[in-house]
């Protein structure tokens, strides 16, 4: 504004920014209504709840401070569900990602039947994710499951095994379930962006002699990038909050080696009827989130400017 | 903010050309009463005993309105802790003994408020007195049940054994035989998943001698207790059980049972029913469960009815329908549905009658019931469930230790 | 759809004419395509087979891959349990799942438009609030909503569950929208403002058609969020008939035992309509993908 002969664009901009900041109020209305009548009373209230003492059968006994935080720190076995929920995040999404960006581009590809093929992909996504879950406590147990069965049939296995009775194969086989029911959202973002490729930016660079893996890497990936990011970011967030997994899978499981925050704030609840202990919990972990996803918007930028 | 909200709500809503759905409560009517009622459910038959109830009673009281909400035994605790938060108690509730607990805080009406005195006379003193709370009873008994060991007489043949065994030792000796016969058989069934770790854990505990303290304190880390983990330890040490009793939960186990894979495993009543439904050609039959030294002890469980006091108004309409449900004929069809032992003395005569439930009557006398009349049973509980099946890999006196732990700071 | 008679449909999918190979390689792809399917599908076919068989079969010692008896009639007599009205159960889910992704998708598109194609101050703010709104966990919120709701009295009805669904998945529809608009390039929309369209006419004419992969993804995440929802109906709707299927679904486990023939037969009822949703919705991706490539 100093020297308008300087920088036009960036000028023009400015001015642009402070109209619309009243032109975007009629947009974003719908979403900040549902937002603020939905989403903000039972937040608000969490964390309200997180500084109340509430006996066990829910009765508010008044203010505690920070009683219930304490709480929450003083738990031994706290390192260890944070690191559980750090492998469980970390290994779950990027393991879907992967497998996710192959099976996308191998649906992009034309072949009799791919509608079918697409559809039985779509299924663990269709199915809720308790029933999921649930089929596959069924499967893996070592009496009746029809998992350890086939096993033992096929000769993988000399015997049945307790896939879900110790913690680490249980917290293992419950996040190959995580995989297998995020893989098919993860392709089908993916899938999507890929539609956004223009043929004849394809066909450009195979002009140009451009071997496939320097057409994906350079064109088609770069393209992909924005939904790529928004995917990645709603599986961690979607992913750091699941709860129904490792509740049905590791449930019966003694002790906390197989827990996440989620899945430890459940147990508050239930196990221990601490609602308020549970209320500081999830808002640490809310707070962890939110960190997380700081760094992430920092680093991957899915929401750069176009 | 309340108003804001509200209008915000409704305004997304009407703008979109929303329509709200659904029950509204039209209680307002002339001298109507509205009771909510919430029961968990037993099995298949339990919605439509109590759908024939309330329409029976409904038909009889014109002025009074029941609202019936049945909910799982997994859901139903997380239910009401929200609906007690929010103000919105059901009327009347049918739980556990964690359902009288709720008279501590000053929630409930007395037993004494909630049926008549008839009604009251009839019910076997010991189960009421079982919840009740510094002396004052809240809950009015609906099913009561025992346990006992249910064993495979043909598994047994086969190991050569004798009788089924009384104490410990004997036990262990026969579920070691049993296991050495192979073919994924196990000799005793532990379950100590998180579904009902601690009616495992007490009926051992009891057997040993132990309680787990009273109304004012709850102390599980006792010697009786240490000795009754520690033989449990030895039991899944010397291959005795199932593999993983840690992770195990007690449906699927019974399951497996039931299906002639285990030798021995602690049953309650509807048990019966299920060997009938699922696998009638089991050689079963019921013994008294095993102790220390032979002497009967085992682990006796009761669900109560209780009334949340609220404004107090509609005292007079939960008696109605309470007196209405443990009419002899009434109630006893309800404890014929669910397969357990009715806590009523003119019930208990119509049970005595069944062979089946004879193992389980005859056990009541020497029963021990759960200190649910002290509030930190249920984190007792909870702890157990979420613990004790760790005795699998760690020593049994840290498992009690780490237990004792959580109730104390439970408070 | 405009946007269908400007790009020959029989094209769609293989751009570069390439005749001889193609026909080829694309049965072993074909082979590829069955066993993945086999392995997406593998723990729906022990559910399929579990609908299928008596009560006392599914638990039996050792399993049996497929029944010995087969109780087609599971799938009939499911209807009409004393446990749960699984018609009005259905009927729930459908409305509840329906007007929840309308819902979200109404406000989220304008919202997502908005952001795309204007800075303004509070822009970050804004998605990052809606971004938010995803990271809070439904088991502790539950209790908050109840209350709500209640305040409200909108608790134990179908609005309630609509709210609460589309309020949830609002982020996703917003940020998965927004990524989908900021990828137009800003060029087509200002030609067709040259052209005289109004703003609202260049959105419904120009960009709907081209963020349609957008749409239709958001679409199906939404509805099947709605779809499968448990924590919040659980507490919210009480009255058995208002409940939706995964609700519908616990009733059928009882304390000691439980009629997992129904659950099975009740979650394959459950899946079909996603799957006959995404099958109808997946020719307009394929619309969607011409138009994408239009200029």
């Amino acid at each position: 504004m100093i020297d308008p002969t300087a920088a036009p664009p960036k000028a023009r901009r400015r001015k642009v920014t402070r109209e619309s900041t009243l032109q975007a109020l009629p947009w974003l209305a719908p979403a900040l209504l549902l937002i603020g009548g939905v989403v903000v009373y039972p937040a608000g209230y969490m964390f309200y709840t997180s500084f109340r003492d509430i006996s066990r059968f829910g009765t508010d006994l008044g203010w505690a401070g920070w009683d219930n935080y304490g709480k929450v720190f003083a738990l031994g076995h706290l390192p260890r569900v944070f690191l559980n929920t750090a492998v469980w995040v970390v290994g779950v999404v990027l393991i879907s990602v992967l497998v996710s960006l192959v099976l996308a581009q191998f649906l992009n590809k034309t072949f009799p039947g791919r509608t079918v093929v697409r559809l039985a992909v779509i299924v663990p996504w269709a199915a809720s994710v308790v029933m999921t879950s649930t089929i596959f406590v069924y499967g893996l147990d070592p009496f009746y499951g029809v998992i350890n069965q086939f096993l033992v049939d096929t000769g993988v296995m000399a015997q049945p095994y307790g896939f879900l009775k110790n913690p680490v194969s249980g917290f293992l086989s419950s996040a190959a379930v995580a995989v297998f029911v995020s893989v098919p959202f993860t392709t089908f973002v993916i899938l999507a962006g890929l539609q956004t490729v223009p043929g004849d930016v394809l066909e450009a660079a195979q002009i140009d002699g451009a071997t496939k893996a320097q057409t994906y890497w350079r064109v088609v990936f770069p393209m992909l990038r924005p939904a790529l990011a928004v995917a990645a970011l709603i599986n961690v967030i979607n992913v750091f909050n699941s709860l129904p997994i490792l509740r049905t899978m590791t449930g019966a499981i003694p002790g906390y080696d197989a827990d996440t925050t989620t899945t430890l704030t459940f147990k508050i609840i239930q196990g221990d009827r601490q609602i308020d202990t549970a209320s500081a919990l999830s808002v640490i972990n809310f707070l962890v989130v939110l960190i997380v996803i700081a760094f992430y918007l920092r680093i991957v930028r899915p929401m750069r400017e176009v | 903010m309340r108003r804001v909200i509200k209008a915000a709500a409704i305004a997304t809503a009407a703008t979109l050309g929303l329509v709200a759905c659904g029950g509204g409560s039209d209680s307002g009517a002339g001298g109507n009463t509205e009771l909510e009622l919430m029961v968990p459910s037993y099995g298949d038959k339990t919605k439509p005993y109590w759908e024939d109830l309330v329409k029976a009673f409904e038909a009889k009281n014109p002025t009074i309105k029941v609202k019936l909400e049945v909910q799982s035994w997994d859901d139903i605790y997380k239910v009401l802790d929200t609906k007690i938060q929010g103000q919105k108690a059901p009327d009347i509730l049918e739980l556990d003994s964690a359902g009288p607990a709720y008279g501590k805080e000053g929630l409930l009406f007395k037993a004494d408020e909630i049926v008549s005195p008839a009604t009251l006379a009839d019910v076997v003193p010991a189960f009421v007195q079982s919840a009740a709370i510094d002396g004052t009873a809240y809950g009015v008994p609906t099913v009561a049940s025992t346990r006992a060991l249910f064993y495979n007489k043909e598994l047994f043949a086969k190991a050569g054994i004798a009788a089924p065994p009384k104490t410990w030792d004997e036990l262990l000796d026969s579920a070691k035989k049993i296991s050495a016969l192979g073919d994924g058989v196990s000799g005793y069934g532990m379950p100590l998943g998180n579904e009902e770790a601690q009616g495992e854990t007490s009926i051992w505990a009891y057997g040993a001698g132990a309680s787990w303290g009273d109304g004012s304190k709850i102390t599980v880390d006792t010697p009786q207790a240490t000795e009754a983990l520690t033989f449990m330890k030895k039991m899944i040490d010397e291959k005795a059980t199932q593999a993983d009793p840690g992770a195990t939960n007690r449906t699927p186990l019974i399951n497996v049972f039931i299906q002639g894979k285990i030798g021995m495993i602690t049953g309650l009543p509807p048990v019966v029913g299920q060997i009938k439904e699922k696998n009638p050609a089991l050689q079963w039959a019921i013994a008294p469960s095993p102790t220390k030294d032979g002497k009967p002890a085992t682990l006796g469980v009761a669900d109560y009815f209780v009334g949340f006091k609220k404004d107090g108004k509609k005292q007079e309409a939960i008696r109605k329908f309470l007196d209405f449900f443990y009419e002899k004929d009434n109630y006893v069809k309800f404890n014929d549905n669910e397969g357990f032992i009715p806590a009523t003395k003119s019930g208990g005569e119509a049970a005595a009658a069944k062979p089946e439930l004879k193992e389980f009557i005859d056990a009541l006398p020497g029963a021990k019931f759960y200190p649910a009349t002290n509030p930190a049973w249920s984190t007792a509980s909870g702890a157990f469930k979420q613990l004790v099946g760790q005795i699998q890999t760690k020593p049994a006196p840290d498992v009690l230790k780490e237990i004792q732990a959580k109730v104390d700071a439970g408070g | 759809m405009s946007t269908l008679t400007e790009a020959p449909p029989a094209l769609s999918g293989s751009r570069a004419p390439r005749p001889t190979k193609p026909t080829r390689r694309r049965w072993d792809l074909t082979a590829i395509g069955g066993v993945i399917a086999l392995i997406f599908l593998a723990p729906y076919l022990i559910m399929l087979s579990g609908a299928f068989k008596s009560r006392p079969e599914i638990l039996k010692v050792p399993p049996t891959y497929l029944p010995a008896e087969w109780h087609p009639e599971n799938f009939l007599t499911m209807w009409g349990t004393p446990e749960t009205p699984l018609p009005s159960n259905l009927w729930s889910t459908v409305v509840i799942s329906i007007g929840g992704t309308l819902l979200a998708l109404l406000a989220a598109v304008p919202a997502a438009y908005f952001t795309a194609r204007h800075n303004f101050r509070l822009k970050m703010p804004f998605l990052l609030l809606v971004l938010i709104t995803q990271m809070l966990q439904p088991t502790v919120l539950a209790s908050g909503l109840f209350r709500e709701f209640v305040t409200l009295e909108l608790n134990d009805t179908y609005l309630s569950m609509i709210l609460v669904n589309a309020a949830f998945n609002l982020s996703f529809a917003v940020w998965i929208m927004h990524s989908f608009f900021s990828a137009v390039p800003k060029e087509i929309e200002e030609a067709a403002w040259l052209d005289g369209c109004s703003r609202l006419d260049s959105m419904r004419r120009i960009m709907l058609p081209l963020v349609w992969p957008g749409i239709v993804t958001t679409v199906v995440f939404t509805f099947i969020a709605c779809w499968n929802e448990f924590a919040a109906s659980l507490i919210l709707l009480p009255t058995d008939t208002n409940q939706p299927l995964t609700v519908a679904l616990t009733k059928f486990v009882g304390q000691y035992d439980s009629a997992w023939q129904y659950v099975f037969a009740v979650s394959i009822i459950g899946i079909l309509p996603v799957v006959i949703l995404f099958a109808l919705i997946e020719k307009r991706l394929v619309a969607g993908l011409t138009a994408g490539g239009v200029k």
